[in-house]
Order: C-alpha cells, then sequence, then structure tokens
C-alpha cells in the first residue's frame, strides 16, 4: 500500500551566523548547509497494516509523512501510494488518504464543527450514507456532538484533536496518516482516539502509519514498526520482534524479610548468575538485569527459587520505553527501576 | 460543472462566514473608499478648470470614472496574496496540498464572493452618495452589456495577478515587500490612480498592451464610451482575454515549480 523506495530528501538551508553581526554577514554570503533529512530510505508498508514510524526529534519522520501525502516530493528515489505518485498526482491520493498533523488544523476555523464537517463531505464527496454512518460513529466513539456550534477557534485543544481524527476519517481513507495524533487529550480519550483507529482498521482494512512519542499510542494501535534513526531505516518488522531485539531484560523479585541480608543476596546472585546485574529496588525488592543470549527468564527464576524464600516476583515485557530510549541516545540506556509491562 | 461547484461552494460559503465575522472590514473600506473618491474628484475638477481638458476623457466623464474606479478596485482587493503567502510562512500549505482540490481554484473560491459582498455592500453607498452630488450620465445598454463582460475578465485578472504574486512566498516566504510594491504599481498601471488616457499617447499604447489595464482601464472605457467603433470594443476584450488565457498558462507552470520548493520543516 506504501512503498519508498531509496527515498531521500536533502533541503539547503541558508547558514546563519548568531548575532546581529553574524545576521548582517549572513545577508550578503550564499553559504548553505545540506540537511538530509531522509537519506536513502526503502521500506513496504502492506495493506491492513498498523506501522509505527519511531525516531527521535528530527530524525526525519515528519517529512517521511510530508513525502508521502505528497505535500513534497522527494530529492531521489521514489514513493507510491496505493500505487500512485503521490506528489504527482495528489488530487487522486487526497482522496484516498487520511491525515492528521497534530500541531495543524484541518478544519475552518471560523466555522462550527459540525459545519466544517459538511464542507469536508462535498469536498471529499463523500456518499449521504457513508457520511451518516461515520458521523454516527464519531458521536458514539468521539462524543463529537457535544462540540456542536462552538467555532473550531473556541475549541480546546483536546475538543480539536477529537475533530480533527474524526475529520481525517470522515471520506473512509484507504491509508491513514497520523502525525501526533494524541497531544493533548486526556487518558479517556487517548483510549477513545485509540479504538476507533483499531475499529476502523478492523472494519475496512485502513492502513495506519503512525508517529507519535507516545507510547500507548504506538503500543495501542500498531502491529508493525519501522525505526528510523538521522533519516535512515534502522529496524523493520512486527513489533514482537522489536520488542525481542531488547538484549537486555529484568526479573525483579521480593524475598521474607530477615531470611538474607542485602548485600548477601546480591552476593548469591553474582556467584550463581555471571554476567548478571543486580540491583536493590525500592521496598526492598532487588532487580535482576541479565542478557537475554546468555540466560532466559526460567533459568533466572529456577535460581531464584532455589536460593531465596520469595513472596513476589516480576517479569515484566520487554519494555519498549527502554528500548526507544537507547536508540533516540544512540547508545545503551540508563536502566529504569521498575519495568512496568509498557 | 456541477459536481465542481459543489465541491468549491463550501470554500466560498466559509469565506463568506468569515467576512461576516469581520463586519467592520467592510464599513471601513467603504469609508475609505468615499474618502479618496471625493479626494480625487476635486483634485481633478482643479486640473480641468486651470487649463483645457485633456483629450480622451471628457470632463463629464471623469466623475464616473473615479468612483467606478474605486469600487472595481474594491472588487479587486481579494487576500489571494495575502493567504498564500501566509500559508507557505506559517506551513499551513500542508493541509492544503493534503486536500483534494485544485489550490488556485479553492483560492478563487474562498475569496471571490468575499470580494463581492465587499464591492457591493461598500460600492453601492459610494456610488448613490455621489450621483446626489455630481451628475453621473447614463451609460448606454450595449456599453453596460460590453463593461459586464469586461469586468468579469478583470475580476480573473486581479486574481492571477495576486495569485502569482502569493507564489512568490515560496521562494522569498515573507512577501510584505513585494505586495507593498505590487499594489503601488498595479493601482498606477491599472489606471485607478491617473486615468491613462491621460498619459502621453505613445505611453498610453504601450499600457495598454500590458495586462494591467484589463483591470480598471478596459472595464472603463467600454462602459464610458471610449472606444472606436465595435472592432475597437472587440480588441478592448480580446486582449483582455487573451491576457487571462496567457496568465492561466503561466499560473499553471509556477504553480508546479512552486511545489517543489515546498520546504515545510518541524510538524
Amino acid at each position: 500500500m506504501i512503498v519508498a523506495e531509496h527515498v531521500s530528501k536533502h533541503f539547503k538551508r541558508h547558514r546563519r551566523e548568531p548575532g546581529l553581526r553574524g545576521s548582517l554577514r549572513t545577508m550578503f554570503s550564499s553559504q548553505y548547509d545540506l540537511v538530509r533529512a531522509v537519506d536513502d530510505v526503502s521500506f513496504e508498508v502492506p495493506a491492513g497494516v498498523k506501522i509505527a514510524y519511531i525516531g527521535a526529534n528530527g530524525a526525519g519522520k515528519s517529512t517521511t509523512i510530508k513525502l508521502l501525502t505528497g505535500i513534497m516530493r522527494p530529492t531521489t528515489g521514489q514513493v507510491r501510494v496505493d500505487g500512485l505518485d503521490p506528489h504527482r498526482r495528489r488530487v487522486e491520493v487526497a482522496h484516498r488518504i487520511g491525515v492528521v498533523f497534530g500541531q495543524r488544523s484541518q478544519l475552518w476555523w471560523d466555522l462550527p464543527v459540525l459545519d466544517s464537517f459538511r464542507v469536508l463531505r462535498h469536498i471529499y464527496e463523500v456518499p449521504r450514507a457513508v457520511y451518516d454512518r461515520n458521523m454516527r460513529l464519531f458521536r458514539d466513539r468521539l462524543d463529537l456532538g457535544a462540540l456542536g456550534n462552538t467555532p473550531v477557534r473556541q475549541l480546546s485543544l483536546g475538543q480539536r484533536m477529537r475533530a480533527e481524527i474524526a475529520a481525517s476519517l470522515l471520506h473512509d481513507p484507504a491509508v491513514l496518516f497520523l502525525d501526533e495524533p494524541t497531544i493533548g487529550l486526556d487518558l479517556v480519550l487517548k483510549q477513545a482516539v485509540r479504538d476507533l483507529i483499531n475499529h476502523v482498521n478492523a472494519e475496512l482494512g485502513t492502513t495506519v502509519m503512525l508517529t507519535s512519542h507516545d507510547i500507548g499510542d504506538i503500543t495501542g494501535i500498531c502491529d508493525q514498526a519501522l525505526v528510523v534513526d538521522r533519516g535512515a531505516i534502522v529496524h523493520q518488522g512486527t513489533m514482537r520482534e522489536l520488542l525481542r531485539s531488547v538484549d537486555t531484560r529484568a526479573v525483579t523479585f521480593e524475598y521474607a524479610a530477615g531470611s538474607v541480608t542485602e548485600a548477601e543476596a546480591l552476593q548469591i546472585i553474582a556467584a550463581e548468575l555471571p554476567d548478571v546485574r543486580a540491583i536493590p529496588a525500592e521496598s526492598g525488592r532487588i532487580r535482576v538485569e541479565y542478557p537475554v543470549e546468555r540466560w532466559s527468564a526460567r533459568q533466572v527464576i529456577a535460581v531464584l527459587l532455589n536460593r531465596f524464600d520469595l513472596t513476589d516476583v516480576l517479569v515484566p515485557d520487554a519494555d519498549l520505553e527502554t528500548l526507544l530510549r537507547r536508540i533516540y541516545a544512540g547508545s545503551p540506556a540508563e536502566p529504569v527501576s521498575v519495568g512496568d509491562g509498557a | 460543472m456541477i459536481r465542481a461547484a459543489r465541491r468549491y461552494a463550501p470554500f466560498a460559503l466559509a469565506g463568506l462566514h468569515a467576512v461576516t465575522q469581520y463586519r467592520s472590514t467592510i464599513v471601513l473600506s467603504a469609508i475609505t473608499a468615499a474618502a479618496a473618491t471625493a479626494l480625487q474628484v476635486f483634485l481633478w475638477r482643479e486640473v480641468y478648470v486651470g487649463g483645457s481638458a485633456p483629450a480622451g476623457l471628457p470632463f463629464v466623464h471623469l466623475t464616473s470614472y473615479i468612483v467606478l474606479a474605486q469600487i472595481l478596485g474594491l472588487l479587486h482587493t481579494n487576500r489571494i496574496d495575502e493567504l498564500i503567502a501566509g500559508e507557505v510562512y506559517r506551513g499551513d500549505i500542508a493541509v492544503s496540498l493534503v486536500r483534494p482540490v485544485n489550490y488556485a481554484l479553492s483560492c478563487l473560491a474562498v475569496n471571490l464572493p468575499t470580494a463581492a459582498v465587499s464591492a457591493v455592500l461598500a460600492g453601492v453607498p459610494v456610488l448613490a452618495g455621489f450621483s446626489l452630488f455630481a451628475s453621473l450620465p447614463v451609460p448606454t445598454a450595449a456599453n453596460l452589456a460590453l463593461f459586464a463582460v469586461a469586468v468579469l475578465l478583470s475580476v480573473a485578472l486581479a486574481f492571477q495577478i495576486n495569485f502569482l504574486v502569493g507564489l512568490a512566498a515560496f521562494v522569498t516566504t515573507n512577501t510584505w515587500g513585494i505586495r507593498t510594491i505590487k499594489n503601488a504599481l498595479v493601482a498606477f498601471l491599472a489606471g485607478q490612480v491617473i486615468p491613462l488616457a491621460l498619459f502621453p499617447a505613445d505611453v498610453v499604447t504601450l499600457l495598454r498592451l500590458l495586462p494591467f489595464q484589463g483591470l480598471i482601464d478596459s472595464p472603463l472605457r467600454l462602459l464610458l464610451g471610449g472606444y472606436g467603433d465595435w472592432a475597437d470594443a472587440g480588441r478592448i476584450l480580446a486582449v483582455q482575454a487573451g491576457w487571462v488565457v496567457l496568465l492561466t498558462g503561466v499560473m499553471s507552470l509556477a504553480w508546479r515549480r512552486s511545489l517543489r520548493k515546498v520546504e515545510v520543516l518541524g510538524g
């Protein structure tokens, strides 16, 4: 559904020097820096997949979305959405995609929300039945009816984002691009938006591409992940594979008070499980971090059961947040105190 | 055609909705137009009294010319250059580009009704006011018909010129300077500041080949009978229409080139 072949996007940016003197000097210079926002990126997203496009700020996520939505055209390489070049056949592609830019509005600033939807209905030539079905869905899931006749400019950020997401789905797009879609939403609404997107994907087979820094969005919506770093793809595969690429996992346990001291416990672990890091965690717990290629969770727990009078054991999921932090930082991340199963 | 109308009509409605929110703008533009017209009328009266009437524009038509030039000016003041420049500057152009519509037509749909409404709401009182003080000659039916056609073409030209100026934003980002110069230059070359008929003959010949004269000079020559025979009237319309066709081509080329330059970084 979405194809990128050796796509690069380079910008020329006028080199500016700091300060007034620098500003004056740059008025008479024509030096440019070449910014490689996207660098030789290739990927393919099959129809019906919900994929997270993950990367640190400035990694080229937004630029890629703009290439895929036809707003910009790549410096080199090719993109295809539903078989079409989105830049050259912009209007046709626009009919088949829905886009939410978390920081820009596609609604009419001076129009009430419902009027905006009527406008969009005509622009996208949405059949009456589809329009009615979708408006009902938005009313049920996003409580859109409550926004009624308020002009868009008077909405709160959360209200506006709800309307934006609904607007992007009104014409049953084949592909939905979401750039930070849950900015400003509270926990309940975030969940409502995730449920709505999953519902639309399940019912209509909508392909979803999401960029977000919200771990909950990524794990709550996406089944695949595309990780981009400094303009290049560093990982593509299912969410499960991404999590499996975590090379350190942890087991946290609690033991009967008074049976051994903390120092003794740490010594026991060090002796029985080489290459493992044992760290005292809060309220008397101990966190055991083990390299996955050396030990399995089963082996670690077996040792713990054997040597301690266990009162509690916590074996959290591979931690996406830790993984992402490491990818973003480009270096091994600091261990987090408690894995919460995110 | 009907489908196109249904698709672009919402843009027009949205534009009108915005106008009604800013009613004071219309009142102010009426006052400005009235004041500017009064000033020009008195100024030119003095010129005509002082010397012999210049050829090409009889005194009886002068007041009509000045009043109508102001009203046409209102009809031409679309905000398209400002709109495009603003979208490019803020990066909102990204949102416009993911809509399945022709960008130029959507700009036209947003601005045209707005311009028409403000021209009528501000123009009618101004015209009525001046017809009380000065006896404005009544045009013939034929001239009125020619004028109607020329006005439509002039609106198209005004849109095209502003659209092209707006596209400059893709290159320079900030177009305030360009727009200011454009406003002054276009008003002068169109005959809004000084009727073109009052320029030296060679200059008039040259100016009447440019697109700008199609804004004010052409419609008013046709309305006030400032042409020779029917063939001459046809030529005036042909020059206007020729420019509309030519600029349509230029717009489409310039738009395609501008799109290559879209750089919306961040967000």
